[in-house]
């Protein structure tokens, strides 16, 4: 037999140098934390609602929201637009509320914290405690339905800047959670938004008041614990007047072999000349090889350039999860906003991954740039879906798009959906796609200089979304070039 | 060629523009007079290119104050195309490729509203044709690119020959040639700089943006101006020119810090 | 279950309307007939709702109601003259085309044995044969144009077909079979005008190594309407090159849909749609490639100006078997008045990694660096424009088969008013 004149196709086994044999790492977030927890029964109807809202002593227009939400939900249809593939999900087989059990109340202090809790998150990498915290990033720790502690905050409220859990903003500034709560994401937006709304359990609220600049960047960690329970937070940004935030999003589960659904909503406000940039490197276990176990990943984000010159970024890199569905939008309604998407998704094994971002152009001169990256490896299929839009008001907007997906392997599937819509001369679209692989070519260059084969492969990887990357912050952007290198070892070849 | 009692073509007066709400022109004083040659330098990004622009009517440029007489009428009060029909011609630093139309039928167009426009007759396709061959000649081109849609996958060079060859069909009063000798090879400056001679006479005029001596070792410039910060700092005979080669730009920092200075103990008119 | 809409109520009655009308099934294609309005009877109009109608607004069709009446009693007086060596047959949607006409050696008629094996094969291979507007040819389509071409020396076809007649209908079904190494220029001309509709199922296969340069010009006058399908499936080395221009329809909604059956042919799709006044215009492509080493060059313009729509949709479809795949597709758009609106939506599907696929779209409105060149030349802005306008409707019309070129397509998308009056 001859070799395969593709060493990127599915190699003989035993042939030391083609992609494939470069090790499936494992997850290495895997591991489940034994705590006690607190469940409430499997199932979803009215009073699952109403109890959810109770545990959380919310007020009257909360429980409005979400029992609208959830009558709408009932309603509606779970879309099948997307070129997902997966059984039928059984709402009624899911739990809607965990929590550890300590953790029933807040904390006062981290000492109270089950250690733990503490414990699983200095494993994620994400230490809490005084002494070994991240010296410049406050972060909300989020442990399955709860948040568990929310480091910085006294810090950050010498600056006026609200940072806590959406279940404490409810408690200490109902009257803030009121006024935008659902304004950029309405409960009756999709199906999972209005499940998202009818259920959502805990989350981060941020507010920047007018002309600060965030003193330190803002951070969620989301840990999925439990196996059949669903995660549904909730995060809402605001951005008053000339204020600005860099906020991060982690997330991991452990392994099962079952799936677990995260229905989360993002809603980000930016006022007059405000500035908001949303990074997520999203690390939710993704399921074996063979596509069994892990997240069912779906999320609407949405930031509204409310103001004039606003300005909000969404960088993402998606390397988990069994399935993304996902599309983090700019409604860039202030004149002279900015909207900006830069994402790299990559899938592996039986990933499936549908996400992309939509800009809306709503204000004049309002401008956005999408950058996307789409790796496929396995069996896996990576899409691009998106939307440009130019309404008629937005003369002089502006949109560039690129979209470009890496083939690995010929077994993996890339597709790209670009919906373009104009309704205004004034305004310029551009839109460009390309599909490639890992040229041989370029890969011998490497390797002629004495570089090996991995380490080549991966450096085309990174270098095919250093355009991304370049978007994230410093610490994120070195993590995500490593997690990307690790997700794809085992898949090349 | 300096001439007593030649008509004066082109008047600008305490120019000022803005791009994007920028200024970039800060007062640009001008005159030139018909059988001149002048030549403007300086260093990258001083508004060489944006003065040649507002003075063709671009629209991106906003004029913020000032005034430019053309034959004593407001030039700046007349759209691209009327200013063109009057005499005003620009050669492109970047002349923009525009695929699918033909560049004869481009040229042909744009001959013959210039013709209407002195009251001579339209050619017709054939009499168009001679014509646009003869004119070749000026620039050596081949009349291979006329049959190619204008500029379009035009090398560096050939678009600026094209450009003058325009010149050469329109016959402008005032031919305004931004960095038209950047990016030509050896000959093809010398052809370029030979046609742009060809054309000068005593009722014309050739304002020249360059960088380089050597275009002005071949067309010989009466005065030769520097632009700095969006204003002319310094105008000369073509000496100047040859002292800038020399001494390069350093000198104008100093001139203009000088220039600032003075104007801080001077506050500029309209400050209370 | 999702509850029967005051819009679908209308539209079935609409459906029912033409279908009570249609003359009992008869000839070569009763068969088909029957299907077709058994299927049409069954199956709605299509709804926004669905995905490939998304952005494709009806109501110009459903305002009309075609009736089994003649779209065109005669030949028009004033077509130009037919390009020498060029074959013209009148299609008028009823009588036999080739009714005293002396074929090219070549060139045969299938007879209807074969036709009866031949029919409906590329539709199905590019898979639209229960698309609405095909069950819509079916269930009116009386008689099928079905030619083999055969033989090393190139033919040239022309097809011309005008419906104006108000309330008319006027069913087009064509057939042909491209031999190995055949070749054939085909140019369509489909002239509408008045409340007529007309329809168009062409499927074409092409053996290996034949050639088939094809052009349909599409002149319309609103309110009459053109759907059309065009199902062309390619055997390896063969070439298809198809050039599209349309102009004047309310609606007009071109379907070309190409299989490379096993790759290794090459495809060429030039498309141009002006949408004016409130007039929609829409292509939909598809390309699959079931091979490897295919090709596809794909261009398509468009220019939605005064209330016009345009929609454009390319599907290119690379499965795992189509390594080595090079396709490209551009989408160009002008969008000249604020009350227009244009529809873009590249898509791409890959599953082959050793493949470049590339494709882009562009929305504006005329370049401004553009006109601005040309004003500073001596040229008025309107001139300009149509200058500018000319290039960017010239580059789709560059490649057209002589019998199409002599139809003047750029003058006539050009001129002012409509693409049927005379040309100076
Ligand atoms: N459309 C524009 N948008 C923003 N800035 C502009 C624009 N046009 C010009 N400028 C800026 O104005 C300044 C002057 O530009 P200009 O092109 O006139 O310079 P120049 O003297 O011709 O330089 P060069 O010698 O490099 O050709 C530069 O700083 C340039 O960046
Ligand atoms: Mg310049």
């Amino acid at each position: 037999m001859t070799a395969p004149p593709n060493a990127l196709s599915e190699a003989p086994g035993g042939s030391a140098a083609s992609l494939g044999d470069l090790v499936s790492q494992p997850y290495r977030y895997g591991f489940v934390t034994d705590i006690e927890t607190e469940k409430i029964a499997k199932g979803l109807d009215e009073d699952v609602v109403r109890l959810i809202s109770a545990k959380k002593k919310e007020p009257a227009f909360l429980l409005d929201f979400r029992l609208r939400a959830f009558r709408h939900w009932q309603k509606l249809e779970e879309p099948d637009w997307a070129t997902l593939k997966y059984p039928k999900i059984d709402y009624q087989n899911i739990i809607y509320y965990a929590a550890p059990k300590q953790q029933q109340d807040k904390k006062a202090s981290l000492d109270e914290v089950d250690p733990k809790l503490l414990e699983t998150f200095e494993k994620l990498g994400i230490p809490l405690s005084e002494q070994k915290r991240l010296s410049n990033v406050a972060v909300d720790a989020v442990f399955d339905s709860v948040s568990i502690a929310t480091t910085y905050k006294e810090k950050l409220a010498e600056d006026g800047v609200i940072f806590c859990s959406f279940t404490e903003a409810v408690e200490e500034h109902p009257e803030l959670i009121e006024r935008y709560l659902g304004t950029v994401v309405p409960s009756n937006d999709n199906y999972f938004a209005a499940l998202n709304s009818a259920v959502f359990s805990d989350g981060s609220f941020v507010l920047i008041p007018k002309g600060v600049a965030c003193p330190m960047d803002l951070s969620t960690y989301f840990r999925i614990n439990s196996g059949d329970t669903g995660q549904f937070e909730r995060t809402l940004i605001v951005a008053e007047e000339g204020a600005s935030v860099s906020y991060l999003e982690g997330c991991t589960a452990p392994m099962f072999d079952t799936n677990q659904l995260h229905a989360a909503v993002v809603e980000l406000v930016a006022l007059d000349d405000a500035s908001i940039k949303y990074s997520t490197v999203q690390n939710w276990y993704a399921g074996d090889e063979n596509g069994k176990g892990g997240i069912y990943n779906f999320v609407t984000k949405r930031g509204q350039c409310r103001g004039e010159r606003s300005h909000i970024s969404w960088t993402q890199v998606e390397t988990g999860s069994a399935i993304t569905w996902k599309y983090p939008s700019c409604v860039l309604q202030g004149a002279d906003s900015v909207g900006e998407f830069y994402s790299v998704a990559l899938t592996n094994h039986r990933q499936q991954a549908d996400t992309g971002s939509k800009m809306i152009h709503v204000g004049p001169r309002t401008r956005s740039t999408i950058v996307s990256k789409g790796i496929s490896a396995g069996h896996s299929s990576n899409s691009y879906r998106g939307l440009v839009q130019m309404g008629p008001k937005a003369v002089g907007a502006r949109n560039f798009s690129q979209c470009d997906s890496m083939l690995i392997g010929d077994q993996a599937a890339a597709n790209t959906y670009p919906y373009i819509r104009s309704q205004q001369p004034d305004a310029a679209i551009e839109h460009e796609a390309s599909t490639c692989r890992i040229s041989e070519d370029q890969l011998f260059y490497l390797q002629s200089r004495g570089i090996g084969f991995e380490e080549a492969v991966s450096m085309m990887v990174s270098g095919f979304c250093r355009d991304v990357f370049n978007q994230l912050p410093m610490e994120f952007a070195a993590e995500a070039d490593k997690l990307l290198a690790l997700k794809l070892e085992g898949s090349v070849g | 060629m300096i001439l007593p009692d030649a008509e004066l073509l082109l008047q600008i007066v305490d120019l000022h523009a803005r791009v994007d709400d920028q200024p970039i022109l800060k007062g640009v004083n001008l005159e030139i007079r018909a059988g001149e040659i002048h030549a403007v330098m300086g260093r990258n990004g001083s508004g060489k290119s944006t003065l040649s622009k507002v003075l063709a009517g671009h629209p991106s440029y906003r004029v913020t104050g000032g005034s430019v007489l053309f034959r004593g009428e407001d030039l700046l009060a007349l759209p691209p195309e009327q200013r063109a029909r009057i005499g005003v011609f620009l050669g492109f630093q970047y002349p923009v490729e525009i695929p699918g139309v033909s560049n004869l039928e481009f040229l042909r167009v744009a001959t013959n509203a210039r013709r209407l426009e002195r009251g001579e007759e339209e050619l017709d396709t054939f009499s168009f044709e001679d014509l646009v061959h003869e004119r070749l000649q000026v620039v050596q081109m081949d009349p291979a690119f006329l049959a190619r849609s204008v500029n379009e996958g035009f090398s560096g060079g050939e678009k600026k020959r094209n450009e003058i060859l325009q010149m050469a069909l329109l016959e402008p009063l005032l031919a305004i040639l931004d960095e038209t000798d950047s990016g030509l090879d050896i000959d093809a400056l010398r052809i370029v700089a030979g046609g742009v001679n060809h054309l000068a006479t005593a009722a014309n005029a050739t304002l020249l943006i360059t960088h380089y001596q050597r275009l002005l070792d071949v067309i010989t410039p009466d005065f030769v101006h520097v632009m700095a910060a969006g204003r002319i700092l310094r105008t000369g005979g073509k000496e100047l020119a040859l002292e800038l080669e020399q001494r390069g730009y350093d000198w104008v920092d100093q001139e203009l810090a000088d220039q600032e200075l003075a104007n801080q103990g001077a506050p500029a008119l309209g400050v209370v | 279950m999702v509850l029967a809409s005051p819009v679908s109520n209308l539209h079935s009655a609409w459906a029912s309307r033409l279908l009570e009308g249609l003359p009992a099934v008869t000839g070569d294609l009763a068969e088909l007939q029957r299907r077709g309005r058994a299927a049409l009877a069954a199956t709605p109009l299509p709804q926004q709702h669905q995905e490939d109608w998304r952005f494709t607004d009806l109501s110009p069709l459903t305002a009309l109601t075609p009736r089994w009446r003649k779209a065109c009693p005669e030949l028009p007086s004033d077509l130009p003259a037919p390009a020498p060596g060029t074959l013209r047959l009148w299609l008028d949607g009823r009588g036999d085309p080739l009714a005293g006409v002396v074929l090219p050696a070549g060139l045969t008629p299938l007879s209807p044995a074969e036709l009866d094996g031949a029919l409906g094969h590329s539709l199905a291979a590019v898979g639209c044969e229960h698309h609405w507007p095909v069950q819509f040819n079916h269930a009116t389509a009386g008689r099928c144009l079905a030619l083999r071409v055969s033989g090393p020396e190139p033919i040239s076809l022309e097809l011309v077909s005008a419906a104006s007649q108000p309330e008319s209908l006027l069913p087009l079904r064509l057939l042909l079979l491209l031999e190995e190494q055949a070749e054939l220029e085909l140019s369509q001309v489909l002239l509408g005008s008045g409340s007529s509709l007309t329809s168009l199922v062409l499927e074409a296969h092409l053996g290996r190594g034949a050639r088939l340069r094809h052009a349909v010009i599409a002149l319309g006058e609103a309110p009459a309407c053109l759907l059309g399908h065009l199902a062309v499936e390619q055997e390896s080395e063969s070439r298809y090159q198809l050039s599209t221009a349309s102009r004047g329809w309310a609606l007009a909604r071109l379907e070309p849909r190409i299989s490379q059956l096993s790759g290794a042919a090459h495809t060429q799709l030039t498309g141009l749609q002006l949408a004016e006044e409130r007039q929609v215009a829409v292509t939909h492509s598809w390309v699959r490639f079931e091979g490897p080493d295919g090709s596809l060059e794909q261009l398509h313009k468009a220019i939605a100006d005064g209330q016009g729509r345009s929609v454009f949709n390319g599907a290119v479809r690379v499965p795992r078997a189509a390594q080595r795949t090079n396709a490209s597709q551009l989408s160009r758009n002008l969008l000249l008045s604020p009350q227009a609106r244009i529809d873009t939506k590249p898509e791409l599907e890959i599953v082959a990694d050793d493949v470049r696929c590339a494709h882009g779209a562009t929305v504006s409105r005329l370049q401004l660096d553009q006109l601005f060149y040309l004003q500073s030349r001596g040229i008025d802005v309107e001139l300009a424009a149509n200058l500018l306008k000319r290039g960017f409707c010239a580059e789709a019309l560059q490649q057209l088969p002589t019998a199409a070129a002599n139809w003047r397509p750029l003058e006539r998308l050009l001129r002012q008013g409509s693409p049927l009056g005379e040309l100076p």
